[in-house]
Protein backbone atom coordinates (compact mmCIF):
# COMPACT_ATOMS: atom_id res chain seq x y z
CA UNK A 1 0.00 0.00 0.00
CA UNK A 2 1.40 3.35 -0.75
CA UNK A 3 0.43 6.63 1.76
CA UNK A 4 2.99 9.18 3.48
CA UNK A 5 5.62 7.48 5.18
CA UNK A 6 8.06 9.39 7.41
CA UNK A 7 11.10 9.58 5.45
CA UNK A 8 13.59 12.14 7.13
CA UNK A 9 14.38 12.19 11.01
CA UNK A 10 14.32 15.31 12.86
CA UNK A 11 17.34 15.61 13.42
CA UNK A 12 18.30 15.25 9.72
CA UNK A 13 15.97 17.72 8.78
CA UNK A 14 17.06 20.07 11.36
CA UNK A 15 20.78 19.65 10.43
CA UNK A 16 19.55 20.45 6.98
CA UNK A 17 18.11 23.88 7.85
CA UNK A 18 20.54 24.78 10.54
CA UNK A 19 23.32 23.41 7.68
CA UNK A 20 21.67 26.08 4.88
CA UNK A 21 21.86 28.86 7.45
CA UNK A 22 25.06 28.61 8.42
CA UNK A 23 26.61 28.74 4.99
CA UNK A 24 24.60 31.64 4.21
CA UNK A 25 25.97 33.30 6.84
CA UNK A 26 29.13 32.28 6.15
CA UNK A 27 28.98 33.65 2.64
CA UNK A 28 27.32 36.70 3.02
CA UNK A 29 29.82 37.46 5.73
CA UNK A 30 32.92 36.49 4.09
CA UNK A 31 34.23 39.84 2.65
CA UNK A 32 33.59 41.98 5.91
CA UNK A 33 36.67 42.36 8.52
CA UNK A 34 33.86 44.15 10.04
CA UNK A 35 31.55 41.11 9.72
CA UNK A 36 34.87 38.88 10.69
CA UNK A 37 33.53 37.25 14.09
CA UNK A 38 29.95 36.57 12.07
CA UNK A 39 31.93 34.44 9.88
CA UNK A 40 33.97 32.71 12.06
CA UNK A 41 31.26 31.94 14.20
CA UNK A 42 28.91 30.95 12.08
CA UNK A 43 31.48 28.92 10.20
CA UNK A 44 32.01 27.04 13.78
CA UNK A 45 28.74 26.59 13.89
CA UNK A 46 28.66 24.64 10.44
CA UNK A 47 31.75 22.28 11.22
CA UNK A 48 29.99 21.52 14.55
CA UNK A 49 26.63 20.98 12.47
CA UNK A 50 28.90 18.21 9.76
CA UNK A 51 30.81 16.62 12.66
CA UNK A 52 27.07 15.78 14.27
CA UNK A 53 25.82 14.50 10.82
CA UNK A 54 29.02 12.39 10.43
CA UNK A 55 28.07 10.99 13.22
CA UNK A 56 24.32 10.61 12.58
CA UNK A 57 25.01 9.35 9.26
CA UNK A 58 26.79 6.03 11.53
CA UNK A 59 24.10 5.84 13.86
CA UNK A 60 21.03 7.67 12.97
CA UNK A 61 17.85 6.28 12.24
CA UNK A 62 17.58 4.15 8.10
CA UNK A 63 17.67 7.04 5.69
CA UNK A 64 19.81 9.07 7.79
CA UNK A 65 22.73 6.54 7.18
CA UNK A 66 25.32 6.79 5.01
CA UNK A 67 25.28 3.32 4.34
CA UNK A 68 22.06 3.13 3.59
CA UNK A 69 22.34 5.95 0.66
CA UNK A 70 26.25 6.39 -0.34
CA UNK A 71 26.22 3.92 -3.68
CA UNK A 72 28.68 2.99 -6.20
CA UNK A 73 29.72 4.85 -9.41
CA UNK A 74 27.50 2.80 -11.18
CA UNK A 75 24.28 3.49 -9.47
CA UNK A 76 24.98 7.20 -9.44
CA UNK A 77 25.51 6.55 -13.38
CA UNK A 78 22.17 4.70 -14.12
CA UNK A 79 20.51 7.29 -11.95
CA UNK A 80 21.63 9.71 -14.18
CA UNK A 81 20.39 8.15 -17.23
CA UNK A 82 17.06 7.71 -15.91
CA UNK A 83 16.76 11.31 -15.20
CA UNK A 84 18.56 12.39 -18.92
CA UNK A 85 15.26 9.97 -20.10
CA UNK A 86 12.81 11.80 -17.72
CA UNK A 87 12.37 8.53 -16.01
CA UNK A 88 14.75 7.88 -13.22
CA UNK A 89 14.67 5.11 -10.80
CA UNK A 90 12.95 5.59 -7.64
CA UNK A 91 14.68 5.52 -4.28
CA UNK A 92 12.52 6.01 -0.64
CA UNK A 93 15.81 7.72 0.41
CA UNK A 94 18.36 9.85 -1.30
CA UNK A 95 18.90 8.97 -4.55
CA UNK A 96 22.88 7.89 -5.78
CA UNK A 97 23.33 11.53 -7.22
CA UNK A 98 22.11 13.18 -4.19
CA UNK A 99 23.75 11.21 -2.19
CA UNK A 100 27.25 11.99 -3.88
CA UNK A 101 26.27 16.00 -3.84
CA UNK A 102 25.45 15.63 0.11
CA UNK A 103 29.24 13.45 0.53
CA UNK A 104 30.75 16.17 -1.38
CA UNK A 105 28.90 19.06 0.50
CA UNK A 106 29.95 18.00 3.74
CA UNK A 107 33.79 17.34 2.52
CA UNK A 108 33.53 20.60 0.76
CA UNK A 109 31.92 22.25 4.22
CA UNK A 110 35.18 20.42 6.30
CA UNK A 111 37.44 21.78 3.78
CA UNK A 112 35.92 25.24 3.81
CA UNK A 113 36.24 24.98 7.45
CA UNK A 114 39.97 23.66 7.84
CA UNK A 115 41.51 26.45 5.44
CA UNK A 116 39.84 29.36 6.73
CA UNK A 117 40.73 28.50 10.00
CA UNK A 118 44.13 28.69 8.85
CA UNK A 119 43.46 32.07 6.85
CA UNK A 120 42.35 33.00 9.95
CA UNK A 121 45.49 32.43 12.32
CA UNK A 122 47.34 33.41 9.01
CA UNK A 123 49.13 30.09 8.38
CA UNK A 124 49.87 29.68 4.74
CA UNK A 125 49.64 33.20 3.72
CA UNK A 126 47.97 34.28 0.64
CA UNK A 127 47.68 30.88 -1.28
CA UNK A 128 46.03 29.33 1.91
CA UNK A 129 43.65 32.48 2.10
CA UNK A 130 42.77 32.06 -2.07
CA UNK A 131 42.31 28.17 -1.52
CA UNK A 132 39.71 29.22 1.55
CA UNK A 133 37.73 31.68 -1.58
CA UNK A 134 38.15 28.63 -4.06
CA UNK A 135 37.10 25.70 -1.95
CA UNK A 136 34.27 28.02 -0.54
CA UNK A 137 33.54 29.32 -4.18
CA UNK A 138 33.39 25.20 -4.94
CA UNK A 139 30.66 24.67 -2.19
CA UNK A 140 28.63 27.13 -3.71
CA UNK A 141 28.34 25.82 -7.14
CA UNK A 142 27.95 22.58 -5.91
CA UNK A 143 24.84 24.17 -3.26
CA UNK A 144 23.67 25.35 -6.69
CA UNK A 145 23.70 22.12 -8.81
CA UNK A 146 22.23 20.37 -5.43
CA UNK A 147 19.05 22.62 -5.95
CA UNK A 148 18.69 22.78 -9.52
CA UNK A 149 18.68 18.84 -9.09
CA UNK A 150 16.37 18.56 -6.57
CA UNK A 151 14.11 21.02 -8.51
CA UNK A 152 14.47 18.12 -11.60
CA UNK A 153 13.86 15.63 -9.26
CA UNK A 154 11.18 16.81 -7.97
CA UNK A 155 9.84 17.29 -11.41
CA UNK A 156 10.34 13.78 -12.76
CA UNK A 157 9.09 12.53 -9.74
CA UNK A 158 6.25 14.58 -9.15
CA UNK A 159 6.82 14.63 -5.74
CA UNK A 160 8.02 18.48 -3.92
CA UNK A 161 11.30 17.31 -2.48
CA UNK A 162 11.75 20.82 -0.62
CA UNK A 163 8.71 20.11 1.23
CA UNK A 164 9.75 16.81 2.34
CA UNK A 165 12.94 17.86 3.40
CA UNK A 166 10.73 20.16 5.71
CA UNK A 167 8.35 17.78 6.87
CA UNK A 168 9.97 14.30 6.43
CA UNK A 169 6.89 12.70 4.56
CA UNK A 170 7.13 11.44 1.26
CA UNK A 171 4.87 9.08 -0.32
CA UNK A 172 5.95 5.44 -0.38
CA UNK A 173 4.92 1.76 0.51
CA UNK A 174 3.73 1.92 4.13
CA UNK A 175 6.24 -0.53 5.35
CA UNK A 176 8.99 1.68 4.12
CA UNK A 177 9.09 4.60 6.65
CA UNK A 178 10.83 4.79 9.55
CA UNK A 179 9.54 4.06 13.01
CA UNK A 180 10.89 7.35 15.30
CA UNK A 181 11.47 10.90 14.47
CA UNK A 182 14.04 11.16 16.88
CA UNK A 183 13.29 14.68 18.23
CA UNK A 184 14.97 14.10 21.61
CA UNK A 185 18.59 13.97 19.62
CA UNK A 186 17.20 17.19 17.47
CA UNK A 187 16.57 18.72 20.89
CA UNK A 188 20.26 17.85 22.05
CA UNK A 189 21.44 18.74 18.89
CA UNK A 190 19.96 22.25 18.90
CA UNK A 191 21.09 22.86 22.40
CA UNK A 192 24.85 21.82 21.81
CA UNK A 193 24.73 24.31 19.01
CA UNK A 194 23.19 27.00 21.29
CA UNK A 195 25.65 26.42 24.32
CA UNK A 196 28.46 26.32 22.15
CA UNK A 197 27.69 29.72 20.22
CA UNK A 198 27.09 30.91 23.49
CA UNK A 199 30.33 30.55 24.34
CA UNK A 200 32.29 31.38 21.84
CA UNK A 201 30.18 34.86 21.94
CA UNK A 202 31.46 34.89 25.79
CA UNK A 203 35.15 34.47 24.74
CA UNK A 204 35.10 31.04 27.02
CA UNK A 205 36.82 29.51 24.06
CA UNK A 206 39.94 31.63 23.14
CA UNK A 207 41.59 28.68 21.51
CA UNK A 208 38.90 28.74 18.63
CA UNK A 209 39.82 32.46 17.92
CA UNK A 210 43.04 33.19 18.91
CA UNK A 211 45.10 29.56 19.97
CA UNK A 212 49.01 31.46 19.51
CA UNK A 213 47.77 34.14 22.35
CA UNK A 214 44.73 32.94 23.96
CA UNK A 215 44.61 34.91 26.26
CA UNK A 216 43.77 38.11 24.15
CA UNK A 217 40.01 36.99 23.11
CA UNK A 218 38.18 37.27 26.69
CA UNK A 219 37.62 40.61 25.39
CA UNK A 220 37.04 40.01 22.09
CA UNK A 221 34.12 42.90 22.16
CA UNK A 222 35.04 45.42 24.65
CA UNK A 223 36.76 47.80 21.75
CA UNK A 224 36.21 48.50 18.65
CA UNK B 1 55.55 66.46 -14.84
CA UNK B 2 54.64 66.17 -10.86
CA UNK B 3 53.79 63.05 -11.09
CA UNK B 4 57.24 61.96 -12.52
CA UNK B 5 59.07 63.93 -10.02
CA UNK B 6 56.84 61.96 -7.32
CA UNK B 7 57.60 58.44 -9.15
CA UNK B 8 61.54 59.57 -9.09
CA UNK B 9 61.04 60.52 -5.24
CA UNK B 10 59.70 57.53 -4.38
CA UNK B 11 61.89 55.39 -6.12
CA UNK B 12 65.27 57.48 -4.58
CA UNK B 13 63.78 57.14 -1.19
CA UNK B 14 66.56 54.98 0.99
CA UNK B 15 64.00 52.43 1.96
CA UNK B 16 65.68 49.14 2.82
CA UNK B 17 62.20 47.67 1.43
CA UNK B 18 61.60 47.05 -2.16
CA UNK B 19 59.40 49.36 -3.06
CA UNK B 20 59.72 48.75 -6.51
CA UNK B 21 56.20 46.96 -6.84
CA UNK B 22 54.13 49.29 -5.06
CA UNK B 23 55.69 51.94 -7.40
CA UNK B 24 53.79 49.87 -10.40
CA UNK B 25 50.42 49.56 -8.30
CA UNK B 26 51.21 53.79 -8.27
CA UNK B 27 51.56 53.92 -11.77
CA UNK B 28 48.49 51.92 -12.39
CA UNK B 29 46.71 53.86 -10.33
CA UNK B 30 47.72 57.22 -12.01
CA UNK B 31 46.52 55.85 -15.57
CA UNK B 32 43.31 54.99 -13.33
CA UNK B 33 43.29 58.12 -11.53
CA UNK B 34 43.76 60.77 -15.16
CA UNK B 35 41.17 58.52 -16.96
CA UNK B 36 38.43 59.36 -14.22
CA UNK B 37 39.70 62.85 -14.39
CA UNK B 38 41.59 64.85 -16.78
CA UNK B 39 42.75 67.50 -13.91
CA UNK B 40 44.48 64.96 -11.93
CA UNK B 41 48.23 66.49 -10.51
CA UNK B 42 49.95 63.15 -9.29
CA UNK B 43 49.72 61.49 -5.81
CA UNK B 44 49.56 64.09 -2.33
CA UNK B 45 51.53 62.39 0.11
CA UNK B 46 49.56 64.98 2.48
CA UNK B 47 46.39 64.16 1.02
CA UNK B 48 47.02 60.35 1.39
CA UNK B 49 47.93 61.38 5.20
CA UNK B 50 44.67 62.65 5.85
CA UNK B 51 42.97 59.73 4.34
CA UNK B 52 44.48 57.58 6.05
CA UNK B 53 43.40 59.34 9.57
CA UNK B 54 39.79 60.61 8.65
CA UNK B 55 37.31 58.97 10.03
CA UNK B 56 34.51 58.24 7.85
CA UNK B 57 31.64 57.06 10.00
CA UNK B 58 33.31 55.25 12.89
CA UNK B 59 36.62 53.88 11.56
CA UNK B 60 39.10 54.98 10.11
CA UNK B 61 42.04 52.92 8.06
CA UNK B 62 44.23 54.02 11.34
CA UNK B 63 41.23 52.21 13.39
CA UNK B 64 43.26 48.64 12.72
CA UNK B 65 46.66 49.80 11.49
CA UNK B 66 46.85 52.59 14.36
CA UNK B 67 48.17 55.81 14.03
CA UNK B 68 51.33 55.16 13.12
CA UNK B 69 51.53 52.40 10.26
CA UNK B 70 55.08 51.39 11.05
CA UNK B 71 53.58 50.09 14.45
CA UNK B 72 51.71 46.42 14.77
CA UNK B 73 48.62 47.30 14.72
CA UNK B 74 45.10 45.49 16.16
CA UNK B 75 42.05 44.16 14.15
CA UNK B 76 39.00 46.14 15.83
CA UNK B 77 36.70 43.13 15.42
CA UNK B 78 38.53 40.00 16.07
CA UNK B 79 41.63 41.68 18.80
CA UNK B 80 43.91 39.91 16.34
CA UNK B 81 47.57 41.32 15.31
CA UNK B 82 48.95 43.01 12.25
CA UNK B 83 51.70 43.39 11.52
CA UNK B 84 52.96 46.60 10.59
CA UNK B 85 51.78 48.37 7.36
CA UNK B 86 54.73 50.31 6.24
CA UNK B 87 56.72 48.48 4.03
CA UNK B 88 59.98 50.45 6.20
CA UNK B 89 58.86 48.33 9.03
CA UNK B 90 57.67 45.20 7.34
CA UNK B 91 59.34 44.74 3.50
CA UNK B 92 56.33 42.10 2.50
CA UNK B 93 53.61 45.11 2.28
CA UNK B 94 52.96 46.32 -1.32
CA UNK B 95 54.90 43.41 -2.42
CA UNK B 96 51.82 41.65 -4.00
CA UNK B 97 49.66 43.60 -6.40
CA UNK B 98 46.81 40.77 -5.97
CA UNK B 99 47.02 41.09 -2.22
CA UNK B 100 46.94 45.01 -1.99
CA UNK B 101 43.95 45.05 -4.26
CA UNK B 102 42.28 42.58 -2.50
CA UNK B 103 42.67 44.81 0.95
CA UNK B 104 41.54 47.79 -0.65
CA UNK B 105 38.43 46.51 -1.78
CA UNK B 106 37.67 44.97 1.33
CA UNK B 107 39.02 47.65 3.83
CA UNK B 108 37.50 50.45 1.77
CA UNK B 109 34.52 48.77 2.20
CA UNK B 110 34.74 47.99 5.79
CA UNK B 111 35.21 51.77 6.75
CA UNK B 112 34.16 54.11 3.50
CA UNK B 113 31.32 51.47 2.50
CA UNK B 114 32.48 51.89 -0.76
CA UNK B 115 35.21 50.68 -3.01
CA UNK B 116 38.11 53.45 -2.71
CA UNK B 117 39.03 55.64 -5.74
CA UNK B 118 42.03 55.27 -8.01
CA UNK B 119 43.39 58.33 -6.74
CA UNK B 120 42.58 57.67 -2.79
CA UNK B 121 44.50 54.22 -3.43
CA UNK B 122 47.26 56.41 -4.64
CA UNK B 123 47.68 58.67 -2.24
CA UNK B 124 47.09 56.31 0.37
CA UNK B 125 50.50 54.51 -0.99
CA UNK B 126 52.27 57.50 -1.41
CA UNK B 127 51.68 58.55 2.26
CA UNK B 128 52.70 54.51 3.53
CA UNK B 129 55.97 54.62 1.78
CA UNK B 130 57.09 57.67 3.18
CA UNK B 131 56.36 56.40 6.81
CA UNK B 132 59.37 55.71 8.95
CA UNK B 133 60.01 52.95 11.83
C1 LIG C 1 39.04 46.13 10.59
C2 LIG C 1 40.44 46.40 10.60
C3 LIG C 1 41.04 47.13 9.40
C4 LIG C 1 40.78 48.40 8.97
C5 LIG C 1 39.80 49.40 9.58
C6 LIG C 1 41.62 48.63 7.84
N1 LIG C 1 42.38 47.52 7.59
FE1 LIG C 1 43.73 47.29 6.08
N2 LIG C 1 44.10 45.39 6.69
C7 LIG C 1 43.49 44.75 7.74
C8 LIG C 1 43.97 43.39 7.82
C9 LIG C 1 43.52 42.34 8.83
C10 LIG C 1 44.92 43.25 6.78
C11 LIG C 1 45.72 42.00 6.42
C12 LIG C 1 46.80 41.88 7.42
C13 LIG C 1 47.98 41.07 7.00
O1 LIG C 1 48.15 40.76 5.83
O2 LIG C 1 48.79 40.83 7.92
C14 LIG C 1 44.97 44.52 6.09
C15 LIG C 1 45.79 44.77 5.01
C16 LIG C 1 45.74 45.91 4.25
C17 LIG C 1 46.49 46.10 3.03
C18 LIG C 1 47.42 45.08 2.38
C19 LIG C 1 48.85 45.50 2.37
C20 LIG C 1 49.79 44.42 1.93
O3 LIG C 1 50.40 44.54 0.88
O4 LIG C 1 49.91 43.42 2.67
C21 LIG C 1 46.13 47.34 2.54
C22 LIG C 1 46.61 47.98 1.25
C23 LIG C 1 45.19 47.91 3.49
N3 LIG C 1 44.99 47.03 4.51
C24 LIG C 1 44.63 49.17 3.34
C25 LIG C 1 43.71 49.70 4.23
C26 LIG C 1 43.05 50.98 4.02
C27 LIG C 1 43.24 51.87 2.82
C28 LIG C 1 42.24 51.18 5.09
C29 LIG C 1 41.31 52.38 5.36
C30 LIG C 1 40.38 52.70 4.31
C31 LIG C 1 42.35 50.01 5.95
N4 LIG C 1 43.26 49.13 5.39
C32 LIG C 1 41.64 49.81 7.10
C33 LIG C 1 42.57 45.29 8.62
C34 LIG C 1 42.05 46.57 8.52
C1 LIG D 1 32.87 26.50 6.56
C2 LIG D 1 32.39 27.34 5.69
C3 LIG D 1 33.08 28.59 5.24
C4 LIG D 1 32.73 29.28 4.12
C5 LIG D 1 31.63 28.91 3.14
C6 LIG D 1 33.62 30.41 4.00
C7 LIG D 1 33.60 31.35 2.97
C8 LIG D 1 34.56 32.31 2.75
C9 LIG D 1 34.76 33.09 1.55
C10 LIG D 1 33.93 32.97 0.28
C11 LIG D 1 35.80 33.95 1.75
C12 LIG D 1 36.41 34.90 0.71
C13 LIG D 1 35.93 36.30 0.86
C14 LIG D 1 36.45 37.15 -0.27
O1 LIG D 1 37.62 37.57 -0.21
O2 LIG D 1 35.70 37.37 -1.23
C15 LIG D 1 36.26 33.76 3.10
C16 LIG D 1 37.29 34.47 3.69
C17 LIG D 1 37.73 34.26 4.99
N1 LIG D 1 37.26 33.29 5.88
FE1 LIG D 1 35.89 31.86 5.49
N2 LIG D 1 34.48 30.42 5.08
C18 LIG D 1 34.19 29.32 5.88
C19 LIG D 1 34.84 28.97 7.05
C20 LIG D 1 35.76 29.78 7.74
C21 LIG D 1 36.31 29.48 9.06
C22 LIG D 1 36.02 28.23 9.91
C23 LIG D 1 37.13 30.55 9.37
C24 LIG D 1 37.97 30.84 10.62
C25 LIG D 1 37.99 30.12 11.69
C26 LIG D 1 37.11 31.47 8.26
C27 LIG D 1 37.82 32.64 8.18
C28 LIG D 1 37.97 33.43 7.06
C29 LIG D 1 38.92 34.52 6.93
C30 LIG D 1 39.90 35.02 8.01
C31 LIG D 1 38.78 35.04 5.63
C32 LIG D 1 39.62 36.15 5.00
C33 LIG D 1 40.86 35.49 4.45
C34 LIG D 1 41.81 36.46 3.76
O3 LIG D 1 41.44 36.96 2.71
O4 LIG D 1 42.91 36.66 4.28
N3 LIG D 1 36.25 30.98 7.29
N4 LIG D 1 35.50 32.74 3.68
Amino acid sequence: MVGRILVWDIPTRVFHGLLVACFGLAWLSAESERLRDIHVLSSYLLLALIGFRLVWGLIGSRYARFAEFVRGPSAVSAYLRGLMQGHPPTYTGHNPAGALAIVALLGLGVASGITGWLAFNEMGGEVVAELHETVANAMLALVFLHILAVVISSRLHGENLVKAMLTGYKSGASGMGIRRAHGGVALVLVTGLAAFGWAMIQGKLPALWDPLSASVVGKSHEEG
Amino acid sequence: MKFLLMLLWALSTPILANTGVAVQIQARLAAEARAADATFQGFSVQRGEAFYRDRHGDWSCATCHTDHPAKGGRHAVTQKAILPLAPSANPERFTDPKKVEKWFKRNCNDVLNRPCTAREKGDFIAYILTVRP
